[in-house]
């Protein structure tokens, strides 16, 4: 019992640190933290596909931009639209866009599959772009009020950063939750199943095609609920925010950074590239030429990202420690 | 009765005729063997009876169902389990996770999202039988690439029968094993598919003289004989268009 008794004192002190966090480095950081649990969390939602399914996709932003202009829609346009509604509304569009668009992708795989999530990315931006009437174009939608969060005998105000904060925590840690079920169910076997060598899987009985379908409205529905959050946090929603490929290219430099071999290792992945955007931005510019250094390092020299750095040093430390 | 039929089957790479007109026919609980010469088409009969190559003209029927255009997965629901000539497991998984699949999906847990599989105690423990047949339960835990060549081969035919299938389709389930390995090969398929209906493809004359009870012999696209082992050996036909060139 001795494993579960230690990952109940590391799951707990996590949660301290966790409650803490925003009343020890103040606002600024709070803020960074709530960037970087989204930018984490799109990075698993993606790394679904890409780590767990061997499926590599250049458009996940288009769910993230669904599930934020469905949040930022609802708020402008229906009156004292509840907050967990918002959130809802937000994962429900990105599935409706997945629904549509997963019986085209779980035809394809490899490059095609990458090819074909780019242009239905880029189709996503361009419709967002040209229907002014409706996304306000490239100024997209911004001042929405953001609801508080009705608990009967007080509400809780979270566009105050500490209790954003909170909301961030609990909405993505119970996203995270789900993703981190799904790949110990059944079907995240299949999942990892059809990456290893989906023939094999075909003549095991299983449906690949629906399966990827699945794999693929799943991962688009959850970066819809971090779009969601996104809406509320930055209250403004454009284009260029979460549409662009940009925006599909930071979860997957996220996930190889972090390793693609693992469920946490997007959060390491995004911790690293989040420290390392504070820390150049201090001194210049060129964030992303320092963004695509580290990744073009990591995928010359540890192609299993952090998380494999830290298994070949286990292996090698164990090692030395037998032999001394 | 016939558990596998195949009538009239035709098949051209392209206009180079490969099958020509084969009548195949395999009866319930019987080990059937289907050699020939190199290029005699072995290999596209087996395709085109698992689905992977559609016949020009001819049907293929299994447990009387038509499965001449049955995609893989429908294979599987009917009750025929394959092996794969080149290993095809999944490498980066244990034996375990690896068996595990197979009997998943037999049990028609393909969808589950809301248990464990871990949590699954009837599914770990009919893994870890079969494991246990397979002579694989001691390295149930290593991932299948750090496995021995025979031992994966194990695993690839572990696969194969783990779903407990009505007929088992083999094809060279012993190409490139040492004679030890394949000697132990012999008595795990013939163990595992006591009472089962089979379809061998094998180059290995030992191996099918073994295993089989009844052999086919398919040269040019043709077949040239149908029967048990030892009229098969005396086969006058087969001699002279097979047998005569290797030792038997």
């Amino acid at each position: 019992m001795s494993r579960t008794v230690r990952l109940s004192i590391a799951w707990i002190i996590g949660l301290i640190i966790a409650i803490i966090i925003p009343h020890v480095v103040g606002i600024v950081y709070t803020n960074v933290i709530v960037t970087f649990m989204m930018d984490a969390v799109f990075a698993i939602s993606v790394n679904l596909l890409l780590g767990f399914t061997g499926l590599l996709s250049f458009g996940h932003a288009m769910f993230f931009g669904v599930g934020g202009y469905a949040a930022a829609l609802a708020l402008t346009h229906i009156p004292g639209f509840p907050l967990i509604g918002v959130i809802f509304v937000s994962g429900f569009a990105a599935f409706i866009l997945g629904c549509i668009v997963a019986p085209l992708l779980c035809r394809v795989t490899g490059t095609a599959f990458a090819m074909l999530t780019l242009a239905f990315g880029m189709l996503m931006y361009v419709i967002c772009l040209k229907f002014r009437e409706i996304t306000g174009g490239e100024d997209g939608i911004a001042g929405y009020d953001t609801p508080p969060i009705h608990l009967g005998f007080t509400n809780i105000d979270i566009t105050d950063p500490t209790n954003f904060y909170y909301f961030a925590l609990v909405v993505l840690g119970i996203v995270t939750f789900l993703m981190w079920w799904l790949v110990k169910t059944p079907f995240g076997t299949v999942m990892v199943g059809i990456r290893d060598n989906s023939l094999r899987v075909d003549y095991l009985g299983y449906r690949v095609k629906h399966s990827k379908a699945l794999v693929v409205i799943i991962s688009g529905t959850m970066a819809g609920f971090v779009g969601g959050v996104y809406a509320l946090f930055h209250n403004l929603v454009s284009t260029d925010g979460v549409l662009t490929v940009f925006v599909s290219f930071y979860p997957l430099m996220a996930t190889y950074i972090g390793g693609i071999g693992s469920f946490f290792g997007p959060i390491f992945g995004s911790a690293i590239l989040q420290i390392f955007d504070e820390l150049t931005s201090r001194y210049t510019e060129r964030v992303d030429l320092v963004n695509g250094i580290i990744f073009i390092l990591v995928v010359m020299y540890a192609p299993m990202g952090a998380v494999g750095l830290w298994w070949s040093f286990k292996t090698w430390a164990l090692k030395k420690l037998q032999k001394a | 009765m016939n558990i596998l039929e195949t009538s009239g089957l035709y098949f051209d790479y392209k206009g180079l005729e490969v099958l020509f007109d084969v009548n195949l026919q395999v009866e319930k609980g019987e080990r059937h063997a289907v050699i020939g010469p190199n290029g005699a088409g072995k290999t596209t009969l087996f395709n085109v009876i698992i689905g992977s190559l559609i016949p020009r003209r001819g049907k293929v029927t299994f447990k009387e169902h038509d499965i001449t255009k049955a995609s893989p997965h429908e294979l599987f629901r009917h009750g025929m389990g394959r092996s794969f000539q080149i290993t095809s497991t999944f490498q980066k998984q244990t034996p375990f996770q690896n068996v595990r699949s197979a009997i998943l999906s037999k049990r028609g847990i393909r969808f589950n999202m809301w248990k464990r599989v871990d949590k699954l105690d009837d599914i770990t423990r009919e893994t870890d039988e079969v494991l246990k047949k397979l002579n694989l339960y001691n390295e149930r835990d290593y991932p299948a690439s750090a496995l021995s060549y025979g031992k994966n081969r194990s695993l690839e035919f572990g696969m194969a029968v783990a779903s407990d299938p009505d007929l088992i389709m083999l094809d060279e389930p012993t190409a490139g094993m040492s004679r030890d390995e394949t000697h132990d090969a012999v008595n795990l398929i013939r163990s595992l598919s006591e009472g089962k209906s089979m379809v061998i493809i094998e180059h290995d004359m030992d191996v099918v003289f073994s295993l089989a009870d009844r052999i086919t012999v398919l040269h040019h696209g043709e077949i040239l004989a149908t029967g048990a082992p030892n009229d098969i050996k005396n086969n006058q036909q087969v001699r002279d268009a097979y047998l005569g060139e290797t030792e038997v």
